[in-house]
């Protein structure tokens, strides 16, 4: 796809004065060209394409990552979606995952966006709010996890303290089974700096004059965000949601860390209350030892969000207006 | 999502550079490969540098090139390697994937004469045991056992009712403090659990049978003590971080690791450790580390004679030690245990009883999969502990295609 582009640059040159120069370059430059995209080829074909394919292959074998591969078919398909003994917990690890992608995102734009208001609004420091607002993301996830642990804690927890002042009793969020996932979506919705970075960008490219016109006409602020801002926003909106369900239903960094806490294997939380569809399939890849089964579910998932997105571009309003 | 999958993809590509180290060269002068975890400690390091040197110097002509990786990573980096083809010679293997890579011929079977079975402890040597042969060698083990605060529990209980009794009063007493941390119906609390069924003479299988055995009565006896414990521990309390050390639960079941991460940040908690209670037979589950011969590794004799190296009298107990375990080696065990100090006396007891896994390659998905959740279905008190273990075994029998 980048290979076109850079070879038809000769083509259209800026600089007939060097071209004229130089005879034979078109096939010169295919070849600088080549050159300059092998790095991110072989990086491609080594570590992108040829997995996904050989995952593929392995989708349709069981395999345990040290025997020859056996071909199954579509047994491994078959199994997870239907045979219920043999993996107890898939389809509670698509209700779970389906759970978080439901409160997550919304719960990140609405966070992104109001941060980003903010922002937008105020006229000094907004530079050091954004880099506040934005440290969430590049901290490091063990110490996410180590923070958010403290934070939930049922005796110590500032969570608790918070909401003790409004009267609400404390809550054991990370062992009670139906508080997991809205306390799992909190901190994603805390993570939320990049979506609010992408909002920024967005109310940035609202050009002043039709706020100005909004405003003379006597739209009070809330009119203004709910017949301007907003619409205008719709594109930006339509990109963080669609990256937003794709990057929710592959959530597994977050639960790792949350219920691996002190050496402990990672099953999952209170009742599997959190075991994520990526979660589930990484114990089966390299704790129990169906490599093959892990390939299928990998394949399913990726056909579901491959359907999710294309629901998306279909269904959507993606237009400003 | 593409990404997602290329990870999963067995890391295949990944390994090419892993393999650099991992596969052993060849040559006329011998090379061993053994890879081993992470050093826990820089004093680990040393004891480890030391033994390489001294197998080196004891075997004229042999290099013995160690390969460390940290612990959380190894299995994976190990089921990769052995994916792509580039084994190690020897290694560490966490105790319940013996079974299943003896069963797939990953790993070679011990031949006769390499060591005396009678110079190891059984439990330990067990963990290596597949169809009655020996897959590996131990080269330390380690336990859980009883922790308890010393200001909340005076005398520390011996039996399940006197532990009940003790949790009662510890609780009555002070309701902001949990009798004890009762483990939860995870992956951690099934490994636990099986030491609580022994200690009432219940076994988890009968493997020669084919039998599930943890819905009978010993076993859900077993499970019984726990949900009677929740009553005077309260999760709210008890899920706090670090809770028996904060001195909000009486006692709690734990390994020698936490003693010294204890007395390191709470200083000030007076506590100490004693075996597990138990109703009929004094027992506890087993851990620690194996490490075993690799049916595609060159140079097996030698393999063989460097794991013997780390588990005789001399070494055995700086290895295991090194390793954050206690020794397998009988004598070692007893020459050097008061070196060890007062904490460790109750694991080096507890370990005299300590029993293995049942040997099954699906061991470990049942333990995550079904024990765990039959566990926590009690625990939650969303079903009785007789209905959720019976659940369980029906569902462990479809899994390993046994009747019931």
């Amino acid at each position: 796809m980048v290979s076109p582009v850079l070879a038809d640059k000769p083509t259209a040159t800026t600089e007939p004065g060097r071209h004229s120069r130089r005879p034979g370059r078109g096939r010169r430059d295919h070849l600088v060209a080549w050159l300059l995209i092998t790095p991110a080829l072989i990086y491609f074909v080594g570590f992108l394409l040829y997995p996904a394919l050989a995952a593929l292959y392995y989708s349709f074998t069981d395999w345990n990552l040290r025997t020859t591969p056996d071909w199954v078919g579509l047994a491994n398909y078959k199994d997870l979606l239907f045979d219920d003994a043999k993996y107890p917990h898939f389809w509670q690890s698509i209700k779970v995952t389906l759970q978080y992608t439901i409160i997550a995102v919304p719960l990140t734009m609405v966070a992104a966006l109001v941060q980003a208001l903010l922002i937008n609004a105020i006229r000094r420091g907004s530079n050091l709010f954004r880099l506040l607002l934005f440290l969430p993301v590049v901290t490091a996830e063990a110490a996410v996890g180590a923070i958010w642990r403290w934070l939930y804690d049922p005796q110590y927890g500032l969570v608790n303290a918070v909401i003790g002042l409004v009267g609400i009793p404390k809550q054991n969020w990370l062992n009670t089974p139906e508080l997991v996932i809205p306390a799992l979506a909190f901190i994603a919705a805390w993570q939320c700096g990049i979506s609010m970075i992408i909002y920024l960008a967005g109310l940035k490219g609202i050009p002043s004059s039709i706020t100005e016109a909004a405003i003379i006409d006597g739209a009070n602020p809330w009119q203004r965000f709910r017949r301007v801002t907003f619409p205008m926003l719709r594109p930006t909106t339509f990109y963080l949601l669609v990256t937003g369900v794709i990057a929710a239903l592959q959530v597994f960094g977050l639960v790792y860390v949350i219920f691996s806490g002190r050496g402990q294997s990672v099953t999952g939380g209170p009742e599997q209350s959190g075991l994520t569809y990526v979660l589930h399939l990484y114990l089966y890849a390299f704790r129990y030892d169906a490599m093959g089964a892990a390939c299928a579910m990998s394949f399913i998932l990726f056909v579901f969000i491959m359907i999710i997105t294309v629901l998306q571009f279909k269904f959507v309003k993606q237009e400003a207006s | 999502m593409i990404r997602r999958v290329a990870g999963a993809a067995a890391g295949v590509a990944l390994v090419a550079g892993l393999s650099a180290c991992g596969g052993s060269s060849g040559g006329d002068s011998k090379t061993l490969t053994f890879w081993m975890y992470q050093d826990r400690t820089p004093q680990a390091g040393q004891v480890v540098e030391k033994l390489r040197s001294g197998f080196e110097k004891a075997n004229p002509g042999v290099s013995l090139k160690i390969v460390k990786i940290p612990k959380d990573d190894y299995n994976t980096k190990l089921g990769s390697a052995i994916a792509s083809g580039s084994v190690p010679d020897v290694g560490i293997l966490d105790q319940p994937l013996v079974a299943r890579y003896a069963l797939d011929g990953t790993i070679a079977a011990l031949p006769a004469g390499v060591i005396d079975e009678k110079t190891y402890y059984q439990g330990a040597l067990d963990t290596n045991r597949v169809n009655d042969k020996l897959y590996g060698l131990p080269v330390d083990h380690t336990c859980v056992a009883l922790f308890y605060n010393k200001t909340l529990v005076p005398t520390p209980p011996k039996t399940w009712d006197e532990l009940l009794a003790t949790s009662e009063k510890v609780h009555a007493d002070n309701p902001k403090v949990a009798g004890m941390v009762v483990p939860k119906g995870d992956g951690y609390g099934a490994w636990m659990w099986p030491g609580v069924v022994a200690g009432n003479g219940g076994q988890m299988v009968d493997l020669k049978s084919k039998k599930i055995l943890w819905d009978q009565p010993p076993a859900v006896a077993a499970l019984q003590l726990w949900v009677d414990l929740m009553k005077s521990s309260p999760r709210e309390i008890t899920d706090s971080d670090q809770a028996f050390a904060n001195g909000l639960a009486g006692m709690m079941i734990s390994g020698p690791w936490d003693v010294a991460t204890i007395k390191d940040q709470f200083p000030d908690l007076q506590f100490s450790v004693a075996p597990l209670p138990y109703k009929t037979t004094p027992a506890g589950n087993i851990g620690g580390e194996d490490a075993v011969v690799f049916s595609k590794g060159k140079n097996a004799d030698l393999a063989w004679k460097w794991l013997a190296f780390l588990g005789n009298s001399t070494n055995n107990t700086e290895f295991a030690q090194a390793m954050g375990g206690f020794p397998v080696n009988v004598a070692a065990a007893e020459r050097d245990a008061s070196t060890f100090g007062a904490d460790q006396a109750a694991f080096l007891e507890q370990l005299k009883v300590a029993q293995s896994r049942p040997p099954l390659p699906q061991w470990i998905q049942i333990n995550d999969e079904v024990i765990a959740p039959a566990l926590e279905a009690a625990l939650s008190g969303k079903s009785t502990a007789q209905q959720a273990l019976t659940d369980a075994a029906g569902k462990a029998r479809a899994l390993l295609g046994w009747t019931a």
